[in-house]
C-alpha cells in the first residue's frame, strides 16, 4: 500500500499540472463569442466653458428594448433601439424634456449614411423622396441631440441584417409583454469602453499656399492679394461620422480646383496676373472660426493690409439656382459693391442668381457665424459665398451626420467654381463687365469634373472633427500635398484650439449583442439537472445494489463513514 | 449568472460520471486508481490518434463529407479500441472483479474524453454572456458518451477477458463492438454527410447509447449465466 501511494501522488500531480496548463491556455483565449458585433458611433461629448453637452457616458450593459413598450414601464435599465426610419421625434423630445432615465439609446441609421459602404445607389423617385425625408428627420434629431446634456450613453449604428433580426425579435417580445428569457429572445447590449477622457490641448492645423503675382520691374509697392479661404473641418453629433460633404467639403474641393486653375494661368509669365493669390484651408470652423482667427493674427500688418479682398467658400455643393454672398459691411461700401457686381455679372452669364446678405458683427458676442467675419474684425474686406441664406447657429451646418455625399451635387460645385474663378480672374485681368470666358468648357482651363468628384469622394469618407485629427493626420498631409502641387510656399500652421470648447474622446466602439438567458431559466435548469442526477443515482443504486442498499444509505450514513475510514 | 450557466453545464457534463462512481459498487471497492489509469491510457491513445490523423489525413478546406477520408478516420478511430484493449488486459489492476474492472475502465475513459473535449469549450463558451443551447446539448452528448464507453468496455471485456462464453453469441458480440467503435464516424457522417443539426445528432446519440447499453447488458448477463 505504502509503495503505491507515491505513484498515485505522482499521477495526481501530473494531472494537476495538466489542468493548470489547460487553464493558462484558456485564459489566453479572447472571450469574443457574441451573436453579433457591430460598429457603433458615440454621440459627441463636449463642454462649452465647462457646461456639459452631449452624451456623458460610454459604457453600456443593458437589455435591449424597442419603442413598442407598454406605457409606464421603467426604462432606466433598457437600451432603446430606435431606427431613424421610424423615429418619433416627439418621443425623444419628450424624454429629453422630462429628463426621464434611460439605460441608453441606440439609433439605427440607414445604410446610405455609411460612407464606408458606397454601393448604395439611389434611383427611383420614391427613394429620393425617402432620402430627403430621412435627412430632415436627421437634421432635427441632430439639433436636438447636440444641444442636450444626456446622462446616459447614446450610440449610432447602421442597419444591417443581424441588427434588424435582433430588433425584430425585441419588438416581438416587447409587443407580447413577456419578460426576456432565453426562449423569447432577451438581448443584452454591451459596449465596454473606457471612461471618456478630455482631449488635452487639441491642435488645429491651417494650411496656406501662395500663387505670387508678376511684379513689374522696379515697382517698390507690394502687389495686392486676393485670398480664397475655406474651412475644412467638421463638427457633428457623431464625430466618427461627421464627413461634411457639403459643409464644408464642397468648399474645400472648390478651393483646390480654383488653385489648380489659377496655377495653370500663373505658370505662364504672359498670363500671370498682378495679384498675389493666397489660398487658405483653415481649421476650427465650427468653433467660431477659431483657426481663421489665429491664422489672420499670425500675418504681419503689411500683409494683412495688402489683401484686397477675401472670398470664403462655405457649403456650395447642394443648391439649385441661388447663391448668397454674405458680407458684414453695408452693401453701399465701395469694395463690397465692386465684389458683388463682379460676381453678379458672371452669375448672370452662367444663369445663376446671386443675392447679397448683410449681417452686422456684434463685437460683444463671441459667436462668429461666418468665416468672413474674422476678416472683417481685422478690417479686411471679405465675403462668404454660400448656399445658406441665413447665418447658421452654433454647430449647425457644420457637416454633421445628415451631411452625406448623397445630398451633394457635383454640377453645383462646378458652377460655383466657375462663378468664383471667373469673377476673380476678371478682377485680376481687368475684364470687369466684359463677356470673356476665361475658364470656358472644352479648353485647357476648363473645370475638371473628375478631379472634383474624386476629391469630393475622399472628403466624404474622411471624418474631420479637428480635435480628433492629429497634427500629421494623413488627411491633412494629403491636403497640404495637393496644395503644394498647385501653389508655392505651402506651409502648415499648428495652433491650439481655444479653451472654451472641450471635447471628449472614445467616438467609436464595438457593440456586442448577446442573446442571454434569464436567471429563472438557469435556476430551472439547475433544478432539472439536480433531479436528473438524483434519479440517476437512485436508479443506479437500485439496479446494481438493490433497493435495500439505497434505503440503508439514508438510514445509517455514519456507519458507512466508519466503514470507509 | 453566466458562471451559473457554466456551473449548470458542468454538472450536466461531469455529474453523471461522479454519480456513476458513487452509486455503483465501484466506490465501495475503491477502483479510482483503475479509472485514473484508464484515463491516462485514453490520453496516450488520443495523442497517438492525433499524430495519425495529422499524418494520414489531408486538411479539407470545406466542411464537406469525403467518404475516403472518413473511412480513414474510422480506421484511425479503431486505435481507441486498441487503447481500450490495453487498458482492459495489460494494466495491472488490483484484484477487482471483471464486472467492476470494465466499469471502472469505461468510466475513466469517458471522463477523460469529456475533460479533453468538452471542458475547454465549456469554460470559454458557457461563461460568456451569450446564451446558446449548444453547451447543454454538449452535456447530453457527454452522457451518451459515458453510456457508450461503458458499453464498449463491457463488450471488450466479454471479448478479451471472458474465456468461456457461448459460441453462438461471439459473432453478435463482435458485431456490436464494431458498431459501437464506429459510432464517432457514424455521428460525423450524420452531421456532415446528411447535414443533421446538433440537437438531432445528440438525440440520435442518446437513443443509440441506450440501445447499445441494453444490448450489451443482455449479452453480458447471457454470458454470465453459464459460468454462474
Amino acid at each position: 500500500m505504502s509503495s503505491k501511494k507515491p505513484g498515485e501522488r505522482q499521477v495526481l500531480e501530473s494531472i494537476y499540472t495538466m489542468i493548470a496548463l489547460v487553464f493558462v491556455l484558456v485564459t489566453c483565449v479572447e472571450l469574443c463569442d457574441a451573436a453579433t458585433v457591430v460598429d457603433v458611433y458615440r454621440l459627441i461629448q463636449y463642454d462649452i466653458s465647462g457646461v456639459p453637452f452631449g452624451s456623458r457616458f460610454a459604457t453600456l450593459n443593458h437589455h435591449a428594448g424597442s419603442l413598442h413598450f407598454a406605457s409606464g414601464v421603467d426604462l432606466s435599465r433598457t437600451v432603446v433601439i430606435i431606427p431613424v426610419r421610424e423615429l418619433n421625434i416627439t418621443f425623444v423630445k419628450e424624454y429629453f424634456a422630462q429628463r426621464k432615465p434611460l439605460g441608453g439609446l441606440l439609433f439605427l441609421l440607414p445604410q446610405m449614411f455609411n460612407f464606408e459602404n458606397r454601393d448604395v445607389v439611389s434611383g427611383s423617385e420614391d427613394e429620393i423622396h425617402e432620402k430627403e425625408l430621412i435627412k430632415t428627420v436627421l437634421v432635427e434629431l441632430e439639433r436636438l441631440l447636440i444641444h442636450a446634456s444626456i446622462p446616459y450613453p447614446v450610440y449610432f449604428a447602421f442597419e444591417d441584417d443581424d441588427i434588424d433580426a435582433v430588433l425584430a425579435d425585441v419588438k416581438r417580445s416587447d409587443a407580447s409583454g413577456q419578460p426576456a428569457t432565453a426562449t423569447t429572445g432577451g438581448y443584452k447590449l454591451v459596449v465596454s469602453a473606457p471612461e471618456p477622457k478630455k482631449i488635452v490641448s487639441p491642435t488645429i492645423t491651417n494650411i496656406q499656399g501662395w500663387l505670387p503675382g508678376l511684379k513689374a520691374d522696379g515697382d517698390p509697392n507690394q502687389l495686392p492679394t486676393i485670398a480664397i479661404v475655406a474651412s475644412y473641418d467638421t463638427f457633428g453629433t457623431t464625430p466618427a461620422l461627421s464627413v461634411g460633404s457639403d459643409s464644408n467639403g464642397s468648399g474645400v474641393v472648390a478651393l483646390l480646383e480654383i488653385a489648380r486653375l489659377f496655377s495653370l494661368l500663373y505658370s505662364n509669365p504672359k498670363t500671370r496676373g498682378r495679384y498675389n493669390l493666397l489660398f487658405g484651408l483653415t481649421s476650427g470652423g465650427p468653433y467660431n472660426y477659431n483657426g481663421t482667427h489665429k491664422w489672420l493674427r499670425s500675418f504681419d500688418q503689411r500683409l494683412r493690409e495688402s489683401i484686397d479682398y477675401a472670398i470664403c467658400l462655405n457649403s456650395v455643393g447642394s443648391w439649385d439656382n441661388e447663391l448668397w454672398i454674405h458680407v458684414s459691411k453695408p452693401p453701399e461700401n465701395a469694395f463690397i459693391k465692386q465684389i458683388f457686381e463682379g460676381f453678379s455679372s458672371v452669375a448672370e452669364e452662367l444663369g445663376i442668381e446671386v443675392g447679397l446678405k448683410h449681417k452686422k458683427i456684434n463685437i460683444s458676442n463671441p459667436r462668429v457665424a461666418w468665416e468672413h467675419e474674422q476678416f472683417s474684425k481685422l478690417r479686411v474686406t471679405a465675403a462668404t459665398l454660400s448656399e445658406l441664406s441665413a447665418a447658421p447657429e452654433l454647430f449647425e451646418s457644420t457637416g454633421g451626420l445628415s451631411d452625406s455625399r448623397h445630398f451633394v451635387n457635383e454640377t453645383a460645385i462646378v458652377r460655383s467654381i466657375k462663378l468664383v474663378a471667373e469673377s476673380i480672374a476678371r478682377h485680376i485681368y481687368g475684364h470687369q463687365g466684359k463677356n470673356v470666358q476665361i475658364f470656358a468648357d472644352d479648353t485647357s482651363l476648363a473645370v475638371n469634373a473628375p478631379y472634383i468628384i474624386s476629391w469630393l469622394d475622399l472628403l466624404s469618407q474622411t471624418p474631420r472633427v479637428a480635435p480628433f485629427l492629429s497634427k500629421n493626420d494623413p488627411f491633412v498631409v494629403a491636403l497640404k500635398k495637393e496644395l503644394e502641387d498647385h501653389t508655392y510656399e505651402v506651409h502648415m500652421q499648428h495652433e491650439v484650439l481655444d479653451g472654451m470648447f472641450t471635447l471628449y474622446d472614445s467616438t467609436k466602439a464595438k457593440l456586442n449583442i448577446y442573446q442571454v438567458a434569464s436567471v429563472t431559466f438557469d435556476l430551472l435548469l439547475l433544478l432539472v439537472l439536480g433531479s436528473y442526477l438524483i434519479i440517476l443515482f437512485t436508479f443506479l443504486v437500485i439496479t446494481t445494489r438493490g433497493l435495500d442498499d439505497l434505503i440503508s444509505l439514508f438510514r445509517r450514513p455514519p456507519s458507512r463513514k466508519v466503514k470507509t475510514a | 449568472m453566466t458562471l451559473f450557466h457554466f456551473f449548470n453545464c458542468a454538472i450536466l457534463t461531469f455529474g453523471p460520471h461522479a454519480v456513476y462512481y458513487s452509486a455503483t459498487p465501484l466506490s465501495e471497492y475503491d477502483t479510482l486508481g483503475t479509472s485514473v489509469k484508464a484515463a491516462l491510457v485514453y490520453l496516450g491513445t488520443a495523442l497517438v490518434k492525433l499524430v495519425c490523423l495529422a499524418t494520414f489525413l489531408n486538411v479539407s478546406e470545406n466542411d464537406s463529407f469525403d467518404p475516403y477520408q472518413e473511412l480513414l478516420k474510422a480506421l484511425i478511430g479503431f486505435i481507441d479500441v486498441a487503447g481500450l484493449y490495453f487498458a482492459l488486459t495489460q494494466l495491472t489492476h488490483r484484484n477487482i472483479s471483471q464486472n467492476h474492472k470494465f466499469q471502472a475502465v469505461g468510466l475513466g475513459w469517458a471522463f477523460a474524453d469529456s475533460v479533453l473535449h468538452r471542458l475547454a469549450p465549456l469554460w470559454v463558451g458557457a461563461r460568456g454572456l451569450e446564451f446558446t443551447w449548444d453547451f447543454i446539448l454538449q452535456g447530453l452528448e457527454a452522457n451518451a458518451n459515458l453510456v457508450l464507453s461503458i458499453s464498449l468496455a463491457a463488450l471488450g471485456s466479454l471479448m478479451w477477458l471472458r474465456k468461456n462464453k457461448p459460441k453462438t453469441l461471439i459473432p453478435i458480440i463482435y458485431a456490436c463492438a464494431g458498431i459501437v467503435a464506429t459510432m464517432p464516424s457514424i455521428t460525423s457522417y450524420l452531421r456532415r454527410g446528411l447535414g443533421w443539426h446538433f440537437p438531432k445528432v445528440v438525440g440520435f446519440e442518446l437513443f443509440t447509447s441506450l440501445v447499445t447499453a441494453f444490448i450489451s447488458w443482455q449479452l453480458f448477463s447471457a454470458c454470465q449465466r453459464p459460468s454462474s
